[in-house]
């Protein structure tokens, strides 16, 4: 349930406070959409979308808005490469006056054949306050965040959840076109695989939006029907009359296999371009939740499109989102 | 001159499908009277020792079919003491040994060597599946005539099938000749590549790549056009769905000499324990739909299914701790067999003679190993449980040093209070 309490009290940011108060979540973690009830998620996005307000008002960093995370420590553990979340985590958690601490795995104690939970203890011996992890095993997050005392924030588990990238694309969506419900929305691409597609599936369809998605028949996941969407392998009869296409990445060690035969086919079939768009809603927009293959799931005139695409939108939103995150974890989280 | 007098006890003897008040008298090892009601007076005064079972039940020691040893090579999970002691703690006179050790048991002497270790440390007996192919890699044949005169009681292939048909039909022709059972782990493996989880819903939304059900019965549908054609004794180990439970059932309608076991998880549990990815659920087969799990129950009371094995696996609590991908599959099962086991006896699915049946007298039988009967001159290889005695599954208080369980905290009914082997005292309960 929303919880209210304490940050309300705050005078620093009281100004903020009158458009939307803090989200407050039921657990003390954030790892995944499913399971939040809708009262949470709008929390999280209205207050995502005071702080997208706030920021493009008064440019880069708002004193007001520095002493939620002050003294705390936001620590960035990413066990696969990512630049865009990785950045936009430390973007926010800075917006909030928090530390942060970037762990290269790359170059540190896992490849040396540290398991991940010798990692979290150590790690939890530092005490940070919220842990953001990202790892390439679905679950990862879940079984860091029973053995840490901080608040563990998902940043993508495998092809599991990445509910941060859920909660940024619906606030992009709202900042837009103003609301969610009853939008009709087709997520587009390499569904089996993709923890951006399972987060977004249950926030949108939690806040009402029919949800359709469209992809090759190799790359649709077991029972996923139910789930309540509804399953197209035509792009174009599957995004005909939506009010947003959203395009998901296809792994290149996936474009020449027993999944799709060769890049070239793989566009020609579910790749957007122009002529395809055409069949969306006269207003569609498009979104993609980066980094993208230009010519394979997406052609470059349709992802620079100004009028039509959010791309760019929403890796600008994603900072104000994370804020909203960082902010409702930061209350109870990590030890003291 | 009696040995041992077990007198005041429910006799369950699954081969003459006995279940009465009784006592069993054992001689030199053996069996030397089974009868109803109260022993006569110059028996009990010619018995060297007496055991007052107060009404507990008595039955044939459990034959555990599928036991993975982590001796040779991971001795510090599990050595082979442990084992064979664990076992005995838990009513299993006799344990069927897995080819999967550090190094393989693809050898003679290796069955030699093994098979004279356990009778140097009591507890269960221990018989040795010899490993089908050179280092369980599917393609060589190992010596298979060398490990059947060493003793080897049949030949599998560890937890890796055979995918390769030839080499398949020339191993059950091999072992067609040698007049020993092919146990088959019943898994297409590229149908399976990469697999974590059951397919379906829950491995959907858990983001786990799934393993389709079909991939069991595609290995079994196959390998039934082999046997055919060769003869062979063929047993699939540790089946987990419906569509593998049909396929046997065809096959034995057919006539083909088949047979199949099954493992406690397969019908206690299903897909939705792996929910909260806790990887003490992590099995091969996977755990799979309720669906499944029912066609499991109905074959093991049908007869499709003819056996229960632990399938205990000892497995490292750090292999455990890991994300549910990588974790390693398997889990503890020598304690809690029986207990499982019985539960179906409780919920009616099974009678306590059907389930002896399953634990003693079917793997015997299946094996060509003495064992599964109370009668005259038979091994006294013998388990006394109360049927209703209530414990809460705890794998810290394991006898096996395995301690990895799918039943934690599961409240069962059914406590091994004894065993004896070839008549000796193999385990008390306090």
């Amino acid at each position: 349930m929303t919880d209210k309490r304490e940050r309300g009290s705050d005078p620093a940011i009281d100004m903020a406070a009158t458009q939307a108060p803090p989200a407050g979540l039921s657990s003390r973690h954030l790892l995944g959409i499913e399971g939040m009830n809708p009262l949470e998620i709008t929390a999280l996005i209205e207050r995502g979308n005071m702080f997208a307000d706030i920021i493009q008002k008064d440019g880069q960093f708002n004193r007001s808005l520095s002493e939620v995370l002050r003294g705390r420590t936001v620590l960035n553990l990413f066990f696969e490469n990512s630049t865009r979340t990785r950045v936009s985590f430390e973007l926010a958690a800075k917006h909030l006056g928090g530390s942060v601490l970037n762990i290269n795995v790359a170059g540190s104690s896992v490849k040396k054949g540290e398991t991940l939970l010798d990692t979290a203890t150590t790690l939890n011996a530092m005490h940070p306050h919220i842990l953001v992890v990202r790892h390439n095993c679905s679950g990862a997050a879940q079984l860091l965040s029973q053995h840490v005392d901080a608040a563990v924030i998902n940043a993508g588990d495998g092809r599991h959840e990445h509910p941060t990238q859920a909660l940024l694309d619906a606030l992009t969506i709202k900042r837009r076109v103003g609301r969610i419900e009853g939008l009709k929305i087709a997520i587009c691409g390499d569904i089996a695989n993709s923890r951006v597609a399972r987060s977004n599936i249950h926030l949108l369809s939690t806040l009402g939006a029919e949800i359709r998605l469209v992809c090759p028949s190799t790359l649709l996941p077991a029972a996923i029907d139910a789930m309540g969407v509804e399953i197209f392998t035509d792009l174009e009869q599957g995004i005909e009359g939506v009010d947003i296409v959203m395009m998901l990445r296809l792994q290149t060690e996936r474009m020449e296999g027993t999944e799709t035969p060769s890049q070239r086919e793989y566009f020609n079939l579910f790749g957007l371009d122009r002529i395809k768009l055409m069949r969306a809603a006269p207003k569609a927009l498009i979104m993609h939740p980066g980094p993208m293959n230009r010519g394979v799931e997406i052609d470059s005139a349709t992802a620079d499109d100004v009028e039509k695409s959010l791309i760019r939108t929403q890796v600008e939103i994603g900072v104000a989102a994370r804020m909203a995150c960082l902010e409702a974890l930061a209350k109870d989280g990590g030890a003291a | 001159m009696t040995d041992l007098l077990l007198h005041n006890a429910r006799i369950l003897d699954p081969g003459m499908a006995r279940d009465d008040s009784g006592f069993v008298a054992v001689t030199d090892g053996r069996i030397s009277k089974v009868d109803v009601g109260a022993p006569p007076a110059e028996l009990i005064a010619a018995a060297a020792r007496t055991h007052d079972c107060k009404g507990a039940c008595l039955a044939p020691g459990l034959i555990d079919m599928r036991v993975q040893s982590a001796d040779p090579g991971a001795e510090h999970l599990e050595d082979l003491s442990t084992l064979l002691r664990a076992a005995a703690a838990g009513g299993i006179t006799s344990v069927v040994a897995l080819p999967d050790a550090s190094p393989v048991i693809d050898d003679a002497s290796m069955i030699d060597s093994l098979g004279l270790r356990a009778t140097r440390i009591g507890g269960a007996r221990l018989f040795l599946y010899g490993a089908a192919t050179r280092r369980l890699k599917g393609k060589a044949m190992a010596e298979l005539g060398l490990m059947a005169e060493a003793g080897a009681v049949g030949f599998a292939n560890g937890t890796r099938t055979i995918m390769d048909s030839l080499v398949m039909r020339r191993l059950l022709s091999y072992c067609g000749m040698l007049d020993r059972p092919f146990i088959q782990h019943c898994e297409d493996h590229h149908l399976t590549a990469g697999s974590e989880m059951n397919e379906g819903e829950t491995s959907t939304r858990l983001g786990l790549i799934g393993a389709p059900a079909e991939a069991e019965a595609i290995i079994i549908d196959r390998d039934m056009h082999l046997v055919r054609l060769s003869g062979a004794r063929y047993h699939a180990a540790h089946i987990s769905t419906r569509a593998a439970v049909d396929s046997i059932r065809r096959a034995k309608a057919e006539g083909l000499p088949v047979t199949a076991d099954t493992a406690p998880p397969y019908f206690m549990l299903n897909e939705l324990s792996v929910s909260t990815y806790d990887t003490a659920f992590k099995l091969a087969p996977p755990l799979r739909s309720e669906d499944d799990r029912q066609a499991i129950i109905d074959a093991l009371a049908d007869g499709t299914i003819d056996a229960i094995a632990s399938d205990h696996i000892p497995v490292d609590g750090d292999a455990k701790a890991q994300p549910f991908g990588p974790a390693q599959p398997g889990a503890s099962g020598l304690d809690t067999l029986l207990a499982m086991t019985l539960s179906l006896v409780h919920r009616e699915h099974l009678s306590l003679l059907r389930a002896m049946e399953l634990l003693s007298l079917a793997p015997a039988s299946i094996l060509d190993l003495e064992g599964g009967v109370l009668q005259h001159g038979a091994a006294a290889d013998l388990v006394l449980f109360d049927p209703e005695a209530g414990w809460v599954v705890r794998g810290a208080d394991f006898a096996s040093s395995s301690r990895v369980t799918p039943f934690e905290g599961l409240p069962v009914q059914g406590r091994v209070l004894a065993s004896w082997i070839g008549g000796e005292a193999a385990f008390q309960r306090d």
